[in-house]
């Protein structure tokens, strides 16, 4: 009997000594120190599972200690802030950034994802004094979740009509 | 605090996204998102794409392969098919479950075994020969007739982790042939996950996305070789929009409005589910980025605000935003929890520490 982690497996932090599931047991954790091409390192212990591509839940999951945004505010500019938001990608950035502009106190926002093999984007905002930035971001989070709910109730409302008009659908 | 809430008439009556159904069936829903921005479509385009928890195969333990297929062929194959994500909600992460490496709280077992004894004909292996069972083998019960424990039209779905069948001839998807003498048993261990570890995970197939079909926005750039408007035929959502005049002139400040969206499901959840699903992981995203941002220490933030913390603000600020947002206070006591959860993120900033890692944030969303 025989593991076969499907690709993509999910590494299980195992417990009891166990290889992670998803580590290939083949995987010699000495075969670089043993390749010549590799200078100055001959001998020294080279984890060769480093050189595997990341594991992919690395996008999503937040590491141990790591916090989802980082705050830091701009000391040269008044009311200005640089968020770092880890483990996250456009699909908030761009959606954070669209509602700050429309803020009538945020004087600035923008967004960047300063590399795109590190799931981490970067927020700054500038307001005009009369809230901080990191005030204007949860007012915006918390605008965006009401306007997502609103959404959810008025697609429910819309698909119970659908529902009770077309008994079914007709696509 | 007093100020403003933000001046783009999220306190009109009528504010608020709007959703016109068009068409759909089992798997498919198209429909107009309007009144919204871009940002946020495309936020719940990417959600529902690569965010959604559902479940799928992800360990195969291969206790007899004699069929041509490698193991990890097999193993893949096994992997793409669509499993019932029903109940999703109450199946754990295999990361965040107690147990050792997987249990009935956090993976569902599905078991196949097939031999092709004395056929000359191959032997054909569908999705519909893996049985579901539970961890010690034991076969698991269909729900009961009339269980009603899903979200609205997740009661078509199978049990959870029974392989999804929409063809006709109820066999679903191919996994393997067998030739005479050839054996085939494994278990297969599907787990929760989402699709941005594995496509695997995905609860849809595709999600079509178009604005603005006559172009009045200039977000896109027709190559012609020699007029654009012949060599460019116009999709069917441009008959939902006024064309542009002749010799209109260019609203450099106009932004895009409706969204015409097609989202195709997988089958492992109805497609009203998956729009349900996505709203909610996205509204746990900003959720968790309000979390974030309230446990910070308060210590050296300038907030402007004469010595108050900065969640005294934002507490007033959201009563102050949302408290007037009746519209959807009585009429909507049809769709039950929905209000409860609005009045959770409005003012009561205590309801988020709720999110802390409970399986079921949304009190009482599900009603």
């Amino acid at each position: 009997m025989a593991y076969e982690p499907v690709f993509g497996a999910l590494t299980i932090h195992a417990k009891g000594g166990k290889a992670p599931v998803g580590s290939w047991s083949n995987a010699s954790r000495y075969s670089c120190s043993l390749d010549p091409r590799i200078n100055g390192n001959v001998g020294t212990k080279i984890d060769v599972l480093a050189d595997l591509p990341p594991d992919r839940y690395e996008l999503f999951l937040l590491e141990d200690g790591e916090k989802k945004v980082e705050f830091e505010p701009e000391t040269r500019v008044p009311h200005a802030a640089m968020f770092t938001f880890n483990k996250e990608d456009h699909t908030l950035g761009n959606l954070l950034r669209a509602k700050l502009v429309k803020s009538e106190h945020v004087v600035f926002a923008g967004y960047q994802v300063p590399h795109p093999l590190f799931a981490v984007f970067k927020l700054r905002v500038q307001t005009d004094g009369e809230v901080s930035p990191k005030e204007a971001v949860v007012q915006a989070c918390q605008e965006l979740v009401k306007e997502l709910q609103i959404l959810d109730q008025e697609f429910t409302k819309e698909w119970e009509l659908k529902k009770i008009a077309g008994g079914g659908g007709d696509l | 605090m007093d100020y403003e809430p933000y001046g783009n008439g999220m306190n009109d009556e009528d504010a608020g996204p709007r959703v016109t159904i068009r068409r759909s069936n089992r798997t498919t829903i198209d429909f107009v998102l309007s009144n919204t921005s871009l940002a946020l479509a495309n936020s719940l385009r990417r959600t529902m794409l690569a965010e959604i928890p559902t479940l799928a195969v992800d360990l195969v333990e291969i206790h007899a392969n004699t069929s041509v297929l490698a193991d990890e062929f097999l193993a893949h194959r096994l992997g793409l098919i669509p499993l019932s994500a029903r109940d999703i909600d109450k199946l754990l992460y295999g990361r965040d479950c107690t147990c050792d490496d997987f249990c009935d709280n956090c993976a569902c077992f599905l078991r196949l075994n097939a031999v092709n004894r004395n056929s000359d004909e191959n032997m054909k292996i569908f999705a519909r020969d893996l049985t579901l069972e539970t961890r010690d083998g034991r076969p698991v019960e269909p729900w009961p007739a009339g269980h009603n424990a899903g979200m609205d039209g997740e009661q078509e779905l199978p049990t959870r982790g029974q392989p999804i069948i929409m063809d006709e001839g109820q066999k679903g998807p191919l996994i393997c042939q067998l030739r005479k003498g050839q054996e085939l048993r494994v278990r297969c261990i599907a787990k929760k996950g989402i699709a941005k570890e594995h496509s695997k995970w995905a609860p849809t197939a595709a999600i079509g996305f178009e604005y603005d079909p006559h172009n009045k926005l200039r977000h896109t750039q027709l190559w012609y070789e020699a007029n654009a408007k012949e060599e460019w035929p116009l999709t069917a959502n441009a008959d939902w929009e006024e064309p542009p005049q002749e010799g209109q002139r260019f609203e450099y400040e106009a932004e895009p409005d409706s969204f015409y969206i097609n989202l195709e499901g997988t089958g492992v959840m109805p497609p009203d589910s998956v729009m349900h699903n996505g709203i909610r992981t996205l509204q746990e995203k900003l959720a968790n980025v309000i979390k974030g941002l309230s446990d910070e220490g308060d210590a050296g933030v300038p907030n402007g605000m004469g010595g108050g913390s900065p969640m005294d603000g934002v507490m007033n600020g959201g009563g102050t935003a949302y408290g007037n947002q009746t519209a959807y206070g009585g009429g909507m006591s049809a769709y039950g929890g929905g209000v409860g959860g609005q009045s959770a993120y409005g003012g009561n900033m205590g309801a988020f520490s709720s999110y802390g890692g409970a399986a079921t944030p949304y009190g009482g969303y599900r009603g």
